[in-house]
């Protein structure tokens, strides 16, 4: 930790001096194992982004500050790293010891040299080619235990890979690719255990979290989030619709050590936008679950979006934060929904403080005071379509959000969209869609507002707005720099001020930026990471 | 309109050949079921496409509702958001029957167009085919009112459409290239863009004024804009590219520039223009 203090006595000074310090810095050791311990103290060591969303409490803030207000406008291409294969990059690589971990398009992984970008290994992971996969060719990322890591596949398997070579330990099927299954996602490890969603939420599937051996590929436990026989919620899904519930779990969840709980999102039921096969609240779609990590029990659930027929998954990134609310200080969720609401759910016990929308919605007239929305009149999908906000994407989506601990805001990425929603009659065939409609816009995108917005979590309030032009399906990043990184579907990543939303910075990449930023250091130097279009960009300050 | 004469006229002139039609469809679907999927496409080419009735149209709307709308949109006019392309029109792709069968079968490597699945029968992808040509007005089936040559001295004349538009590279450029409207818009689209040109306009060809930090202002249309900046083309066709942060202000004017016809030309000269219009395409 000692080269921290270095960095932090170096902001503001020259380039020069700057220069000659980092030429002083310790060494970044080789690669050592990653512990759970490592992991449960993720920020001490923000050299390294050990997760997904950085730290347990998925606050993606890093505690790096040698680049910072005065000096992000130095920021320069320092490498970039081409993805062979073309698609849609949606991953955040992980780094540990100063070797970049970077997940790609259909399934694979390739292991980098965190200064250089040039490989070590990789891994193509093996496809069968009648895949059933909603929205594309994605990967998010991997998790790290011990010396190995965890990947989700599109044919809904997970697998292990050496870090150091790129060999496969073992690869368990997790799912059926057949009956619509896919992965997607990064895992998350909670202590001795990986724990994993699934997607296929528009194929009729019954959505899960897993827990498996991080040693044999194992399951240890399995929790269902369309609850079924044996759960009294199952009252919730008329006849037999809970068979074909979605609820998919296809983004990474969050665990609180302290609690020993795991926080993970639910997506919408199915089919999505025809509930009247469905009838009922729906349980446990459009929710956050908090699991008992050993055995997997749903301890509480929030249910953000009751009987959903716009396709509201809560499939977000669960930030945990303990806040000064009223009064006192309460361990908290904070959670901006794809339904344009934005909520600070009491973390020990579901139940909700504060909400309020932060994006452009017509759908319901508020929420009560346990935060259940109250649905406005005619807001359904018919077979005609009707226009509501959000749109069908959402307010956000899976794009990560941020909480940052020196300001206490939460950025979101938002969307101020609208769609014209239909639904559709529709048979489950095993293996193929079920949806039951669908949405179309009824104006150009370029007519729509987009913003990252600032919101206090003690009141919901939104605090500043920084305006994108279209819009932005890309996560966010904050540092003890005193930035907020992200970027834009117009093809810019940027850093803004992230007290007060202010531009500081940007550099034109290209391409949609599809992934959330990360920061990492290797010798003394930050440097700091974004997937665009299918290319891999690190940028960092002169030398 | 013209969709449903269209579609009408599919089942039509089609109706003779059905129970034939009808018997492949089911033979092969069952062929597809016990595996024979190698030998299909071939044997489908050389037959060209044999589901071609309003039944298809209706089976393959039914397929690509469910399979291809997330990305192409409910009216298969494409989306901004995914990036898919609109399927009413020229395809960029595939211009036979054939061609289009192939990428719904095979997909477009290196793109967001996944194939079918591959257990999908091959009758199911013709159908989607037959669907998505029931979307495209063919001009065989079309008996418009006006005369193209009298359209064509109107475009030159009267409505002096060449000031701000191209064909073939002749005329201005303050407006939309119109060498192959035909294949973009129908009748119908083109005469409401004649009559009506606010009603739908695209960004493109929004206006927008840039007032900069010496008060000076640049108006001109918008070729694009994103968050930091903002690239526009004024009368006399300069480029000027605008960061944000060294602006005074900007306003957007979501009306189109052109002058609405429907007060300054008779329905007749307007027959005749979209008569011409409709005329341009590739093959002409």
């Amino acid at each position: 930790m000692k080269y921290f203090a270095i960095l932090l006595v170096l902001t503001g000074f020259s380039s020069q001096l700057l220069a000659q310090q980092l030429r002083e810095a310790p060494v970044t050791p080789a690669f050592t194992p990653v512990t759970w311990e490592r992991l449960v103290n993720a920020a001490d060591e923000p050299e390294n982004w050990l997760m997904y969303s950085a730290t347990l409490d998925s606050q993606r803030h890093s505690r790096l500050d040698q680049v910072n207000t005065g000096n992000v406008a130095e920021l320069e291409l320092k490498w970039a790293y081409q993805i062979p294969e073309i698609d849609r990059a949606e991953t955040t690589p992980v780094v540990v010891d100063g070797i970049m971990f970077i997940t790609e398009a259909p399934s694979n992984l390739v292991a980098v040299d965190a200064v250089t970008g040039r490989q070590y290994w990789r891994y193509d992971h093996e496809l069968p080619d009648d895949l059933r996969i909603c929205c594309g060719r994605n990967n998010r990322g991997v998790a790290i235990l011990g010396e190995t890591l965890y990947m989700s596949t599109l044919d809904a398997h997970l697998v292990a890979i050496d870090a150091r070579t790129g060999n496969l330990r073992w690869d368990v099927e997790v799912a059926d690719y057949a009956k619509g299954y896919s992965k997607t996602a990064a895992p998350l490890i909670v202590k001795d255990k990986v724990v994993t969603g699934i997607a296929g939420g528009e194929f009729g599937i019954r959505g899960f979290i897993d827990a498996y051996d991080p040693d044999t590929g194992e399951r240890v436990w399995r929790t269902y989030a369309v609850a079924g026989p044996g759960d009294p919620n199952m009252s919730t899904w008329s006849g037999d619709s809970w068979r074909t519930g979605g609820a998919a779990t296809w983004l990474t969840g969050s665990y609180d050590p302290e609690l020993d709980l795991i926080y993970w999102g639910t997506g919408n039921p199915g089919p999505d936008w025809n509930g009247d096969v469905r009838l009922g609240d729906n349980l446990y779609s459009d929710s956050a679950l908090a699991l008992d990590a050993d055995t997997g029990n749903i301890e509480w659930h929030f249910q953000f979006t009751p009987h959903d027929v716009h396709d509201y998954d809560a499939i977000q990134i669960p930030i945990l934060a303990d806040i000064e609310f009223q009064g006192s200080t309460r361990k908290v969720m904070m959670w901006a929904n794809r339904n344009a609401f934005y909520y600070t759910i009491d973390r020990t016990n579901g139940d909700f403080m504060v909400g309020k929308p932060y994006a452009l919605q017509t759908w319901a007239q508020g929420l009560d005071a346990d935060g259940r929305p109250i649905r406005a009149p005619g807001m359904e999908p018919t077979y005609e379509g009707v226009v509501v906000s959000p749109s069908i994407g959402g307010g956000t989506n899976w794009f990560s959000p941020a909480y940052n601990p020196q300001t206490g805001l939460f950025y979101v990425n938002a969307f101020d969209g609208e769609q014209r929603f239909f639904k559709r009659d529709e048979d489950y065939e095993e293996g193929q869609r079920y949806t039951g409609g669908g949405g179309q816009y009824i104006q150009p995108m370029d007519t729509y507002n987009s913003a990252i917005r600032a919101i206090d979590p003690a009141t919901a309030d939104i605090v500043w707005d920084f305006p994108i032009q279209p819009r932005t399906t890309a996560g966010i990043m904050t540092t003890s720099g005193g930035l907020l990184f992200s970027g834009s579907v117009d093809g810019y990543f940027y850093a803004l001020d992230a007290a007060n939303g202010r531009e500081l910075w940007h550099m034109s990449v290209g391409a949609r930026v599809h992934s959330a930023p990360m920061t990492y250091a290797v010798d003394g130097q930050q440097f700091v990471t974004v997937a665009a279009g299918n290319v891999v960009f690190t940028f960092g300050l002169r030398d | 309109m013209h969709r449903l004469k269209l579609l009408f006229t599919c089942t039509g002139s089609y109706g003779m050949a059905r129970r034939g039609t009808r018997l492949k469809s089911v033979s092969q679907a069952l062929l597809a079921t016990l595996g024979s999927l190698v030998l299909l496409p071939a044997l489908a080419q050389d037959e060209g496409n044999l589901y071609n009735t309003g039944f298809d149209v209706r089976a393959g709307e039914s397929y690509f509702q469910r399979q291809c709308s997330r990305c192409h949109g409910q009216d298969a006019r494409g989306s901004d958001e995914t990036g898919a392309p609109d399927l009413t029109g020229s395809l960029q792709r595939a211009s036979t029957d054939a061609g289009v069968f192939t990428i719904l079968r095979e997909g477009i490597p290196s793109t967001a167009m996944l194939p079918v699945p591959v257990d999908t029968p091959d009758a199911t992808v013709w159908q989607v085919v037959t669907f998505l040509n029931s979307l495209r007005t063919d001009p065989a089936n079309i008996n418009l009112p006006g005369d193209p040559t009298y359209g064509v001295s109107l475009y030159n004349g009267k409505g002096n459409c060449a000031s701000c538009h191209m064909i073939n590279g002749v005329g201005g450029r303050l407006g939309p290239d119109l060498s192959v409207v035909g294949e973009r818009l129908d009748p119908d689209e083109i005469r409401s863009s004649l009559t009506d040109p606010d009603a739908d306009v695209a960004p493109r060809w929004w206006t927008v004024r840039v007032t900069q930090r010496d008060g000076s202002v640049v108006e001109g249309l918008r070729m694009s804009e994103d968050t930091f900046g903002l690239r526009v083309i004024d009368e006399n066709a300069d480029l000027w590219s605008f960061h944000k942060n060294d602006i005074e202000s900007y306003e957007r004017e979501r009306n189109s520039t052109m002058p609405g016809y429907a007060r300054t030309m008779t329905e007749n000269e307007i027959d005749h223009l979209v008569a011409y219009l409709f005329s341009l395409r590739k093959e002409n």
